[in-house]
């Protein structure tokens, strides 16, 4: 009970504070100046990444109280959205950008928002996780020992050295030395899960936001190979504030996208990815443009009855994060898409959503995710976190006018294959706590959840079209769906990963077998509430698990 | 019809059915999927088929990998009979939700072809989908390509509208 108190306690403050947060930026509309750099793509540990490190140290220390400093990436950048949203804030927010070229010149203008700074040693991996903790706690900026006549140039002095502290050590010495000189003071609502790339490229573009926060850095392992640094993140998890959220990404080479994700699930914690996600020390200080009002273009209204002829359906879904999907490529508005949106970003980077919503065509249809308020595996939500953490997820939806929630449990696949099903008990939790969405969709790759309540179906994913796949097989396997699948209606829900082109798209729906019809994602619910000739089914323990768990 | 004629027939079906059932060790061994020649897989990023001989039974044996993952099916047919196999394996696209029927028996037919180069079989195996549980009928033929070292494998669906084709060269030495 003092548990769930507690949980409610938090809740109820860190709701306070989000209003508080949004009172304060919709008070301040006005005009303002700010600044931009440009990044290029080079993040070579043994080349660009020094400079990069010790520039967004800095963003994070010059946007602490305001937003002072935002980074356009090349457009092969993993998020696209940079010099979009970078507009946007021009046009919408009257943001007046001054550029900055050098390093020289950003630490001219913001080093005074440093008091110092602390060396990180290249050699040493980890030491850059740390020393991002560092920085965020002591405000200082984080360079290598090269870097050290360029800061002290602008005024500023040693609070730390990290070379040769951890030497030999391995990453779990390392971070339970780290754990035990900063974690107290480190911020336990989130924690910065720094890994991602590793070796000799290194992409931590989010640690912006980590600086701001005060969070405590890391790329511990959730492979339990690594039982040391499992048992220290295990440790961390059980002290963060209930419900908090672990930025960050993975460790590639070091565990698994499910292994992780499964751990943290379990904890009844969210995550917020990329590690390479920039400026949200920046976005986080807007809210949307005054008068603003989300209205998705959802295409039958919540309580309409529809009925399914005797065809083929299909809808596209694409849910790997709006913000790295194929919003910016060509074609998009030429086929029906549903767009899973980091709900989440409602808090952290609200520009961007309005960003996307006012690009939306008529066939752009915003959905709810990845299961809930942040991405998470349900089947391993405690079951006293998951309605408080679903209430958060109905509130988003309801701000973002969503009606459909998009589910992924992965903990039992391994990657895009594999088992991606959801206990009864799990499907049995999302109606019970979403009463009032069109139904929900499930999977990532395909799987074979499908359940009808009360006009509200659950329909997992039938088909993922894998980029890589030649475009003339993944139509003989789609026509292979309609062939097998030879009831009438057949709802055929494919899932559309990030990287694949819309025009492609375009090309294999003209080799379709028919009678069908490409639907927008929310009429495709609809109508298969309206007869179901899928079969009622969950995960059975029976089924092949690919992934063991922890 | 002469009494040679008789005789002949006479020889002609004792040798038959032998040669029916004559395996051609050629096929015996390890075959290696060579991807760019090849149907593209769909999920899984290697394949090696490996086949034992015993008279007129064949075991084809599929070792497979994605990712982390490893897996080994063996698929058994006898070509003197049709036999009923329980989880027979498909090589399936895995993007598709299409799963396997835990303990189903697929009829099995097998039988050689050309001189013993081409192995024919064909199965209709179950399949869940989404709309419940209905067979496939796939028909395979395994060709011998001349020289022995290389293998095709082509594969139709019955509810497929194109072909699958797999190029196999066959390993020496260690796997």
């Amino acid at each position: 009970m003092r548990r769930l108190i507690t949980a409610l306690v938090c809740v109820i403050v860190f709701t306070v504070g989000l209003r508080a947060d949004e009172a304060a930026a919709v008070a301040e509309p006005a005009p303002r100046a700010a600044w931009v750099m440009h990044f290029d793509g080079d993040w070579l540990v043994t080349k660009g990444l020094p400079e990069k490190v010790l520039l967004i140290s800095l963003q994070g220390l010059a946007n602490r109280a305001a937003p002072q400093l935002y980074v356009v990436h090349p457009k092969d950048f993993q998020w696209e959205i940079t010099e979009p949203l970078f507009e946007f804030y021009q046009r919408k927010h009257g943001v007046a950008f001054t550029e900055v070229k050098t390093a020289g010149d950003a630490l001219t203008l913001f080093a005074k928002h440093a008091k110092g700074y602390v060396i990180w040693e290249p050699s040493v991996s980890a030491s850059m996780n740390v020393a991002f903790t560092i920085a965020g706690l002591e405000d200082a900026v984080v360079v290598t020992a090269e870097q050290v006549p360029l800061v002290e140039k602008h005024g500023l002095k040693k609070i730390d050295d990290l070379r040769g502290r951890y030497t030999g050590q391995t990453d779990a010495q390392i971070y339970t030395d780290a754990y035990q000189r900063y974690w107290a003071r480190c911020t336990h609502d989130s924690l910065m899960l720094m890994g991602g790339h590793r070796g000799a490229v290194r992409m931590p573009g989010m640690a912006d936001w980590g600086v701001r926060q005060k969070m405590f850095f890391h790329d511990l392992s959730a492979n339990p190979i690594h039982a040391e640094e499992v048992a220290l993140e295990k440790k961390l998890f059980s002290e963060m504030t209930p419900l908090g959220t672990v930025f960050g990404w993975h460790a590639y080479g070091k565990d698994t996208e499910e292994q992780h994700t499964t751990l943290l699930s379990s904890y009844g914690l969210r995550m917020e990815g990329l590690h390479n996600l920039p400026n949200l020390s920046f976005n986080c200080q807007f809210t949307f443009t005054p008068g603003f009002k989300f209205k998705n273009n959802n295409h039958v209204a919540l309580d309409a009855k529809l009925t399914a002829e005797k065809k083929v359906y299909l809808a596209f879904v694409q849910s790997d994060s709006i913000g790295i999907g194929v919003w910016t490529k060509p074609g998009r508005g030429k086929l029906p898409f549903g767009w899973q949106v980091t709900m989440n970003w409602t808090k952290f980077s609200p520009a961007a959503l309005e960003y996307f919503h006012e690009s939306a065509t008529k066939n752009d249809t915003f959905i709810g995710g990845l299961s809930g308020p942040g991405y998470m595996y349900p089947n391993h939500i405690p079951a006293d976190k998951f309605d408080l953490l679903m209430d958060d997820a109905r509130k988003l939806m309801a701000t973002l006018d969503e009606h459909i929630m998009e589910i992924m449990d992965n903990s039992a696949a391994d990657g895009n294959v594999g088992n991606a099903d959801l206990t009864k008990e799990t499907v049995d939790r999302y109606y019970k706590a979403f009463p009032n969405v069109i139904g929900f969709i499930n999977g990532y790759g395909p799987a074979r959840t499908r359940d009808l309540r009360d006009k509200r179906a659950m329909i997992s994913y039938d088909y993922y079209i894998d980029p890589r796949r030649p475009r003339e097989e993944v139509a003989a396997d789609l026509n292979e769906m309609i062939a097998i699948n030879a009831k009438r209606p057949y709802f055929l829900l494919v899932h559309v990963r990030e990287s694949n082109d819309v025009n492609s798209l375009v090309e294999i729906t003209k080799q379709l077998d028919g009678p069908l019809e490409i639907v927008p994602v929310d009429v495709f619910l609809k109508l298969a509430a309206s007869n179901q000739t899928y079969t009622t089914r969950y995960q059975d323990p029976a089924d092949p698990k690919h992934f063991k768990g922890l | 019809m002469k009494f040679t004629s008789w005789r002949a027939l006479g020889i002609l079906m004792t040798v038959l059915p032998v040669a029916a059932w004559a395996a051609n060790p050629a096929l015996a061994g390890r075959w290696r999927l060579d991807p760019k020649r090849s149907t593209a897989l769909d999920g899984w990023t290697a394949w090696d088929l490996v086949v034992s001989l015993d008279g007129t039974k064949i075991s084809l044996g599929h070792d497979m990998a994605w990712r982390a993952t490893k897996f080994f099916a063996t698929n058994a047919v006898d070509t003197a009979q049709p036999t009923q196999a329980k989880d027979f394996f498909r090589v399936e696209q895995r993007h598709m939700a299409l799963y396997a029927v835990r303990g189903a028996m697929t009829p099995v037919k097998a039988e050689w072809l050309d001189g013993e180069r081409t192995l024919r079989i064909e199965a209709a195996v179950p399949v869940e989908s989404s709309q419940g549980t209905g067979p496939m009928r796939i028909y395979q033929e395994l060709r011998l390509i001349e020289g022995d070292r290389e293998l095709l494998l082509i594969e139709l669906h019955s509810t497929r509208g194109k072909p699958c084709l797999y190029r196999f060269t066959k390993v020496t030495g260690e796997k």
